[in-house]
């Protein structure tokens, strides 16, 4: 960064984060080594359900209950959400808005 | 013991499922088969599943699978063909189809990480489209704990496909023409099922081996527990197994003592070992549910020991790794607390094991060269503790423990300093819960190690030291300015365990984000083994609840 000098607040921020002495910088450029996330299971959705495709949660839609509806009639995530067309077609019955009402959706034991 | 639900819900038959009915269960035209000779299945079933004039059972008669496996098919009968089974019947149906059309041991040892509700890194190294294809919904320790003819496979891809059609896209079927000069065009899913019908048949020479031989296991007796827990460190103890009602079945009384803390725990339960090495129960302290472990375990063939994991928790994440052997006359050493000993000090130590001789003196105890044991300070069938006396030049090193004619290999360190600490695990996962969904939990601890003779930190040759008490923190994982996620996610306790904070939108967040997000659990390590502070972190991703849960566990989720 020696050569680069901050012009506005938010260049400001990356250049006092990029000198941390730990070097503690991940933001999303790129998976971090170690154990997959989820482990031992799906990770290759993009976003996935438990973390987006850099292994952390900031990529994912938030909140949860606003993308709902479009995970269970899609079933985009068949192992993480009731889908619609067999296991649970009235599942959202009790639950017409869910980022109002999500205290009403059961959890599914098929 | 497996149960099925108290009350299985029913639900109606969808257009799209009785379009499926003929091809889920049409009649099989493969020579192999396993004819199915129990009353119970033949009546419950055949109305969907015809039985030919040997006794085979369209689909049943053409696979494989666990315990799990099994129920999981019942349970699907259950919510989606409108089967109306009485849980005992039930029940009994699971005996039967993993006892008669199971896995043999060798068969089922590679996938007990997926029976035992491990949280592992894993990676299936048969076939890569089969694994691209699979995982993306599930573990592939699903699949390689089943076994099925190339029809069979076909179907169950097939009934994949009908159930949920999304999977068409997602990895059953290549999006668009392939390319001209890809030497094999067939659709992962079609490569997958050659893959898997080559490497999981339903006749195997081991399965035909196991067959021939399976008995119900005979494991009534006394048996010597050692095992850990995360967070609080080894367990040892004992399990005294008795015949049950049925063979194959049995009944346990456990205690066992965390070594670090000496906590005692003294629980009953019941078990069924199913073909003949699968054991499956579940035990309590007293009549308390809340205290419930679940047991998987796999008998070695000659009944002389089993090993395997005890779990609790919503998501199955709290366990204790766990390893059993009978027991008979002779004195058994099970483990050395603390597992190290640095040089030129003086040390109490506990051997934890069984048939430990009552008049044990210090020089019935080995514990190699450089240690010196002083005196015997109390003494137990299953445990003894001793002062002893490590030189200050003594080689640094594991030792074999020797006592009264029994031994265990490197029980026992030397060690002259901690060179550093580690985060176990490296990188864990908590979901938020506690109003409508439950919460995963993850437990955290801290191990000691010395670089080992190449001086060099995590090399092979370190010296692993036990758990150690550190000071519990989270720290911020930066990959967002300013979210903040340390603020939301939860806390951890000064015993390493996480409990992640409330699921639901928070109206505190921005954009009403879940409680959710990265954080470090960062470990500090002040004890005077070391010569400075050391710090050590693991990744821990804080997310959102599942919806939808497959395993066979009953939850009460509220």
């Amino acid at each position: 960064m020696k050569h680069l000098r901050p012009i506005n607040q938010k260049a400001s921020k990356i250049e006092a984060t990029v000198s941390r002495p730990d070097h503690d910088v991940r933001a999303m450029q790129g998976g971090s080594p170690g154990p997959h996330i989820p482990l031992g299971c799906s990770f290759v959705f993009s976003p996935g359900w438990e973390v987006d495709s850099t292994g952390g949660t900031a990529g994912l839609c938030q909140p949860v209950e606003r993308d709902l509806f479009d995970c269970y009639i899609t079933c985009f995530w068949p192992a993480h959400v009731p889908d619609h067309y067999n296991y649970a077609p009235d599942w959202t019955a009790k639950c017409a808005a869910a980022q109002q009402d999500w205290r009403n959706i059961d959890l599914i034991f098929p | 013991m497996i149960l099925l639900p108290a009350r299985p819900q029913r639900v109606a038959l969808t257009l799209l499922t009785v379009s499926l009915l003929p091809l889920a269960v049409g009649a099989q035209s493969d020579p192999e088969g396993i004819p199915v000779t129990h009353t119970a299945v033949v009546q419950n079933c055949v109305a969907c599943h015809t039985q030919d004039s040997t006794g085979r059972m369209s689909r049943i008669s053409y696979s494989r699978k666990t315990p799990e496996g099994w129920q999981n098919t019942i349970r699907r009968m259950v919510m989606l063909q409108n089967a109306r089974l009485q849980p005992d019947v039930a029940r009994d149906i699971v005996r039967y189809l993993a006892d008669e059309h199971g896995l043999a041991p060798e068969e089922a040892r590679p996938g007990m990480f997926e029976v035992e509700r491990r949280m592992i890194d894993w990676e299936y190294e048969g076939d890569e489209d089969t694994q691209e294809t699979c995982k993306v919904c599930h573990s592939l320790g699903r699949v390689i704990l089943q076994r099925r003819t190339k029809d069979d496979w076909t179907s169950t891809i097939e009934l994949h496909r009908g159930l949920y059609p999304v999977v068409e896209f997602q990895g059953f079927r290549r999006g668009g023409p392939s390319d001209e000069d890809d030497d094999d065009p067939r659709h992962p899913m079609d490569k997958a099922i050659a893959h898997l019908a080559r490497a999981f048949p339903l006749e195997t020479d081991e399965w035909r081996s196991w067959s021939a031989t399976k008995r119900p296991a005979r494991l009534a007796g006394m048996w010597a527990v050692s095992g850990s827990e995360m967070g609080k460190g080894p367990l040892y103890g004992t399990l005294t197994v008795q015949r049950g009602e049925r063979d194959g079945d049995v009944t346990t009384a456990l205690e066992y003592r965390y070594a670090r803390d000496g906590n005692t725990v003294r629980r009953t339960g019941r078990a069924t070992v199913y073909t003949g090495f699968q054991w499956r129960g579940r035990s309590f302290e007293g009549s308390d549910e809340a205290t419930a472990l679940r047991e998987v375990m796999f008998v070695e063939r000659d009944w002389q020991s089993m090993s395997g994991r005890w779990f609790r928790g919503d998501y199955d994440e709290i366990g204790l790794d766990v390893s059993l052997h009978r027991v008979r006359s002779d004195p058994v050493v099970l483990g050395v607390y603390p597992m190290a000993a640095r040089t030129g000090q003086a040390h109490t130590v506990t051997v934890f094991g069984a048939n430990l001789p009552q008049d044990i003196g210090a020089d019935a105890i080995d514990l190699g060269p450089g240690v010196d044991v002083r005196r015997v300070t109390s003494r137990s069938p299953t445990a003894v503790t001793a002062q002893i006396q490590v030189a200050a030049d003594a080689a640094l090193g594991p030792r074999d423990v020797f006592i009264a004619g029994s031994n265990m290999e490197r029980g026992l360190t030397v060690f002259d300093e901690v060179h550093r600490i580690a985060v176990e695990p490296r990188a864990g996962l908590a979901r938020v819960g506690g109003i409508v969904f439950p919460k995963q939990l993850q437990q955290f601890q801290a191990v000691a190690f010395h670089n080992g003779p190449d001086e060099d930190p995590e090399t092979d040759d370190d010296l692993r030291l036990g758990v150690v008490d550190v000071t519990w923190g989270l720290e911020e994982y930066t990959r967002t300015f300013d979210d903040n996620d340390i603020d939301y996610v939860g806390a951890i306790d000064r015993n390493g365990l996480f409990t992640p904070a409330a699921d639901g939108p928070n109206p505190q967040r921005n954009q009403n984000r879940n409680n959710i997000g990265d954080v470090w659990v960062v470990a500090t390590y002040a004890g005077d083994n070391a010569p400075a502070t050391l710090r050590a972190r693991a990744h821990l991703v804080v997310t959102v609840p599942l919806y939808l849960r497959w395993e066979p566990w009953k939850v009460t989720p509220r």
